[in-house]
Formats: structure tokens, sequence, C-alpha cells
């Protein structure tokens, strides 16, 4: 029983990595109806770029902002939140950049020539990534102390680390703040009302083009904090992280209703558990073919997702 | 079809009939149109010559005077099979991508089966299990495991990737152009998990009579695949097409590639190609006119799955080893691009595609890699960086020439942004393809508009 609480841990917080990315995704299928391969290798980027402002010169970092375990926590937050902001931001222009150069001049072609496009992106990124990190896995310490925060509890059994913790930390309000922004601001509304019919909503004065562009610097932004929280938590990147991320990512948006933010994060999270539960209890040399085997199965028994709108006309 | 153009047949009787009658110089008013068909029949005879004795030459003189004299970029022996290989497979996936518009992303998973199904039955793999089958195969008596000549596995690798093919399309093919794209996408890397993954495999079943136990078999080899493996040979005189008999296996992957190029062309023109380039351009008007779509999207689907059941026949025959690290995600990629760069929709881009890949890929950059490293180590490796080019390629094709080097006139029409309409004025064509339905009397049937849609922007499935 602990064992299986502890695996449900690690899959939750994994879990919530993956909804990150998996916004993005959803967000850019809800609205210009392209599966944007390259969102997978942004947020490879995105973790590429965390790993080279924390990690010590002496492990290939800048060193810029190096975070060392044993910081007072207040100077940690204050670290933290600055290399967060740098990762969104600077991710946040990477992609609204891909879909000004790439994405843009395709608005009008037909279906599969921006899917190409975004494979080609996809190649570009990981090169950069290639280029910059390295065609070896790139590890930092972790700067979270490892003691177990329930053992004050008089729980030994089941170990939650600090780490786990930030990601909820850092990931639940960026969620909170999406759900808000998309449901409550006027720009939000001009998200859904393209997403709907961009022809209709340009002719009810929405800047079309504007609107994409906004979703794209979001799903960035969200792309460059989980590459972030993946440096804090998984404490690792690699050039190739995005293809694997990517697609579990995906997977999780496609189950829960691509399109749809709530079914991003709640397939997000159900990926975040399989993934845990199959290596722990299969093999790790399985995990990729299951997570596979549910996006195929979604896709041919419920193309609309757990929580998906009627796209059934469009499926 | 307008007058400029005299329809001359095809084969190879109507091309030397052509040479002929272009050679003669046919005086008149379309003698610029004649002249530049001649110059092109001409360059493209020099071509087919030129690769047809290349690999003699490269091996009796070019490939010394290469390694000795002056180090040139040079297709050797091995390239040259893969050119041949990967033709094949772009040459499939052109009837998937190219003639039915499906966008397959997993095409090496067939590819992966194809290579599979040579190394079970021609292999001693099956020797662990007591199975020894030896029919015309090239060993000696007595040898352990299943050894069939190439020719029955290339059969029956066609008809298991066609079987593949086929159950993966028959879910998926209600599915629009991008999901499709996915799940194809999956099932391209969970093939080749589970020919990595099947090297211990314990089974306990039970049911009745009937009581199946195995415990850690080894599949598929697991990380280190299947080998040896026999390679295609000639029976009587005994010639054996594997890595060391250099031309000779360019020549038998030349072979293969014209069986691909003839039935490749035979299906485009057929009552199914039709078919296929209907529901490319309108699923809906297609299913109207009374195709069945499904049946003739599977049909597509399974055909050009074959081609790279083939392909990869040859290859594990070809090395004469097999391992799933082969079947990878930018495999699959590569040759899209293969198809892409081409020109979606025609054998000959396909063709030219993937040979133009093949040499940039495993010759150009290698040498030009060499050559900076000699001059300048510190710059960077080109041959590291080869699919950042690709991911290059891929964005400014899809920019500036979706329809590939050497397309086909139907899909450069289709693909143009501007619409039908503007291209087929481009072109000069007025209602050719409208001949698929009697019109109702009184109504003109090929009318000017028939075939222009709502508005010239709007979005069309590939």
């Amino acid at each position: 029983m602990d064992q299986i609480i502890q695996t449900l841990i690690i899959g939750l917080a994994n879990g919530l990595i993956y909804a990150l990315v998996a916004l993005g995704y959803t967000l850019v299928y809800g609205i210009i109806e392209l599966i944007n391969f390259a969102h997978g290798d942004v947020f490879m980027l995105g973790s590429m770029l965390a790993f080279v402002l924390i990690a010590p010169p002496s492990n290939g970092g800048w060193g810029i902002f190096s975070i060392e375990s044993g910081t007072p926590l207040p100077l940690l937050t204050i670290q933290i939140l600055i290399v967060l902001a740098i990762c969104m931001a600077s991710m946040a222009t990477l992609n609204w950049f891909i879909e000004r150069v790439a994405y843009r001049p395709l608005r009008h072609a037909p279906k599969l020539a921006p899917l190409i496009t975004a494979i080609g992106v996809s190649f570009i990124l990981q090169n950069v990534g290639l280029i910059l990190g390295g065609a070896y896995q790139r590890t930092v310490d972790s700067v979270f102390p490892t003691d177990n925060l329930l053992a004050p509890f008089g729980i030994t059994n089941i170990v939650l680390t600090a780490s786990q913790v930030l990601v909820a930390v850092v990931t639940i309000p960026i969620l909170v703040a999406l759900s808000w922004f998309v449901g409550k601001t006027r720009q939000g509304r001009a998200m859904r009302a393209t997403a709907q019919d961009p022809d209709t909503a340009g002719l009810m004065g929405v800047d079309v083009n504007r609107t994409i562009a906004i979703t794209f610097i979001i799903g960035g932004a969200l792309a460059g904090a989980a590459g972030l929280v993946q440096i804090l938590y998984n404490n690792y990147t690699v050039y190739t992280l995005g293809v694997r991320f990517g697609l579990n990512s995906f997977t999780a948006a496609v189950l829960g209703g691509i399109g749809n933010l709530q079914g991003a994060v709640l397939g997000a999270l159900v990926i975040g558990e399989i993934n845990a539960i199959s290596d722990r209890y299969v093999s790790p040399n399985w995990t990729q073919a299951i997570v596979f085997g549910i996006l195929i199965a979604v896709l041919v028994f419920k193309p609309t997702g757990l929580l998906g709108q009627q796209l059934a006309d469009r499926a | 079809m307008s007058g400029t153009t005299k329809v001359i047949g095809t084969g190879p009787g109507a091309w030397f009939g052509f040479i002929g009658s272009t050679l003669a110089s046919y005086p008149g008013r379309y003698r610029a149109a004649y002249h530049r068909r001649r110059t092109r029949t001409i360059l493209l005879t020099i071509l087919l010559i030129g690769s047809l004795i290349y690999p003699v030459i490269h091996s009796v003189f070019l490939a010394g005077f290469s390694r000795n004299v002056v180090p040139l970029p040079l297709p050797d022996d091995t390239v040259m099979t893969f050119m041949t290989i990967f033709a094949i497979m772009s040459i499939g996936l052109n009837i998937v991508a190219g003639y039915a518009g499906l966008l397959d992303l997993g095409y090496v998973a067939f590819y992966a089966i194809g290579a599979y199904v040579a190394a079970f039955l021609a292999s001693p793999h099956f020797g662990q299990f007591g199975i020894d089958i030896v029919f015309l195969g090239h060993v000696g008596p007595g040898a352990v495991g299943i050894h069939l000549p190439f020719w029955i596995v290339a059969i029956v690798a066609i008809l298991v990737v066609a079987t593949f093919g086929a159950l993966l399309g028959a879910p998926t093919l209600r599915l629009r152009g991008d999901y499709l794209a996915i799940v194809t996408l999956g099932f391209g890397e969970i093939v080749p998990l589970f020919f990595k993954n099947l090297s211990s495999v314990t089974i306990n079943f039970a049911l009745g009579p009937l009581a199946i136990s195995l415990s850690n078999v080894n599949l598929t080899g697991g990380v280190q695949g299947i080998n040896p493996i026999d390679p295609p040979f000639l029976p009587i005189l005994d010639v054996v097409f594997d890595a060391r008999s250099g031309p000779l296996a360019v020549y038998f992957g030349m072979f293969l590639v014209l069986i691909a190029i003839v039935v490749a062309r035979n299906l485009d023109l057929s009552r199914m190609g039709r078919a296929w380039g209907a529901i490319r351009e309108d699923e809906t008007a297609a299913e109207m006119m009374g195709v069945n779509t499904v049946r003739t999207k599977l049909l597509a689907f399974a055909l050009g799955a074959s081609f790279a059941g083939v392909a990869g026949a040859f290859q594990a025959s070809y090395l004469g080893a097999t391992t799933s690290d082969f079947f990878e995600f930018s495999t699959s990629i590569l040759v899209l691009i293969m198809v892409i760069l081409g020109g979606i929709g025609n054998v000959w881009g396909a063709l030219a595609g993937a040979v133009m890949l093949v040499y940039v890929d495993e010759t150009l950059l290698p040498y030009v890699s060499q050559r900076i490293g000699d001059i300048a180590p510190a710059l960077p490796n080109p041959s590291q960086y080869n699919f950042l080019i690709y991911g290059v390629l891929l964005v400014v094709m899809m920019r500036f020439r979706p329809q590939g080097f050497l397309p086909s006139r139907q899909r450069e029409a289709e693909l143009s942004v501007h619409g039908l309409a503007d291209a087929d004025a481009q072109m000069g064509i007025v209602g050719e393809f409208d001949n698929v339905g009697v019109a109702p009397p009184g109504q003109d049937e090929t009318g000017s508009d028939s075939r222009t849609p709502e508005t010239p922007d709007e979005a069309r499935d590939l």
C-alpha cells in the first residue's frame, strides 16, 4: 500500500510537469488545429536554459544563478523566481518567433503543410539543444534537501520530498492563472472566440493574428516554466528530452480531449500516474509502448478524449 | 490537353520511337517545344546510362582514384545500395502520402517488420526452438533454423507488412489527417520497441488440451538483434548480393527499384489511382461519386506499407544483420523528406529525392566534415547536425516550394496557395479531371468553375 502511494506521488509530480507542456499543445491545437510538434522541443530548450542558468560552471553551466543546496529559503525563492521569469520570457519569445516565422505564412496553406513545418522546426530546435548542451545527459545536483517532509508526522514509509512540493507550488498557481486568463479576461474571450471560428471572430473585431501570437506566447511561457521544474525536480536534461516528454504530453492532451484546458491537466495527471505505475510495476522498457498504446486507443475509440467537446465532425 | 504537346504514349517502345522522331528534327511551329523535350530526353538517357554504368566504373576506377589521388565525394557501393533501399521506401510512402494524401509518420515500422521477417525466415535464429526448415536457401545441408530464399522472404514480407498496415489502418483511417499522423507516429515508435523488448518472453498458456509453456524465449534477439541473415542470391550462377558483393548488390537494388516504379506507376494510372486522387482532393465528393473511401484508403495504406516491407527485407538480407536501433522516428521523417523534396505525388520525384538525400546524408556531409576536420578541427561537424539541415530544408520547402522539385502537375495545382483555378489557368487545363460522372441533360458538365473552391484560401487536407 505504501508503495502504491509512493508511486502515485511520483506520478503526480511528473504529471504536473506534463500538464504544463500539454497545455501548450492543447492551446495551440484548440486555436489553429495544428499539432505543434516543436512544442516538446521548446520545453527541452527551456530546461536547457534553466540548466545553464542554475548549474555551476564546473558542471557546464554559466553559473549566473548557481543555486546550491543550503541556500537560505528566502534567497532560494528569489533565485528560483528570477530564473522562472527568465525561462518563461525566453521560451515565450522563442515560441512567438517560431509562430511568426514558420507557421503564420502557412495560415492558409493545406492543412498538412504547417504540420510538416512543425516537424522541421522540431528538428531545428533539437539541434540547437544539441549545440547548447552537447550529446549527453546533463545533470544538476538537487538543490533541495532530500529529507522526508512527512517524517515529523510520524510517516516514514512514504517519502514526500521538498522538490515534489516545489513542483506543486510552481505549477498549480500557473494553472490557476491560466484558467483565469482564458476564462475571465477580454483576451481570453478573444482566444475562445478564435478557437471556435477564426473568421467570425475576425469579423467581430478580434485581431486573429494577435490572438494566435498570444496563444503561442502563453504556450511558450508554460513550456519554459515546465523546463525549470524539470531541472529542479528530475534534475536532468538532454537534447532528446523534448521528444519523449512532448509525446507523453501530447498523449495527455489527446486523452483529456484536445482543445480542452481542464482536460489537458486531467490527462497529464493520468499519464503521469500511468508512467509511474508502469515504470514501477511493469518495466520502464514498456512504458513508452503503453503510453502510445493508450494514445492510439483513445484516438481510435474516443477521439474526443475524456473531457473533449464534440469534435466528432472534425475528427 | 491543349495542342502544344503530342501524346506519345508510355513504355520503352514509345520512348525509343520518340527519340527517333525527335532526332528527325520535326520542323514547324512546335520546334521550340520539341527542342526542349529533345534536350530533356537526351539528358535523361545520359542520366540513365550513367547511373547504370557508374557502380562498375566506381568499383574498378573511381574508388581507387578517390582513395589514392584526390579524395572526391563519391557514393560507394553501400551508399548506392542504400539509395535503392530508400528509393523503394520513398516510392512506397509516395503512394500513401502523395497519391492518397495520408500522412504516415510511422513508416519506419513497416521497414522494421520487413527486416525482421527476413531475419526470422532466413537465419539460424529459430534453430533455438528446434525449428529447422531449409528450402532453396543459401546454406549448406544440415543448417539449423529457417532458411528461405529472398524471393519467398520478400513475398512473405509484403503479405505480413500489408496485413499490419491494414490492421493499423482499419480503425484509424476514419480519423482526420493530423490524427492519423499521430497514430502512425505512435505505431512507428511501438513496433521497434517490441522488437527490442521481446528478447525474454515467458508464456504460460493452457486451454484444455492446448498448453503452451515457454520461459525466457529470445524471440527477437533484443538489443543485439538477429544475425547472420542469408543474403539474396541467384541459385544456378551462385551469385550473392550482400555487403561484400560490391556493385552486384547495387544492381539487385536497382532491379527492385525498377519493379517498385512499375508497380507504383501502374497503381497511379489505374482505377484505384484515380480513386486515390479523388479522395485526396475532396473526400466527401469522392464518396458521393461512389468511391468506397475506407476501402480505398486502406488499400493505399497497405500497398504503400508493403514497399517498406520489401525495403526492410532487402536491407536486412543485404547487411546480414538487423537490430531495432536501425528503425527510429528520424528514419520515417527522412523518407518523408525524400518524398517532399523530390515532389510529392510523383514517382520520379520520390526516386530523385531518395538518391539526393542518401547521397547528402551518407557521402556529402561526411566528406565535407572530413575536409573541415582536416583544415580546421575546431569548427562544428556538419554531419553531426544533419537533421538541423533537414529541419531547415523542411521549413523552407513548405514555405516556398511545397510541391517539391519534381512535382506531379496535379499535386502542384492542389498545393498552390492560390487555389486550383489559378493553377489550372497557368497550366491551360480545362476540366481535364471532370469526366468522373455524366452530367444531367442540358447541363454543362465541365463548367469552368466546377473545381474552384469557394474561397481561394480554403483549408484543404493534403
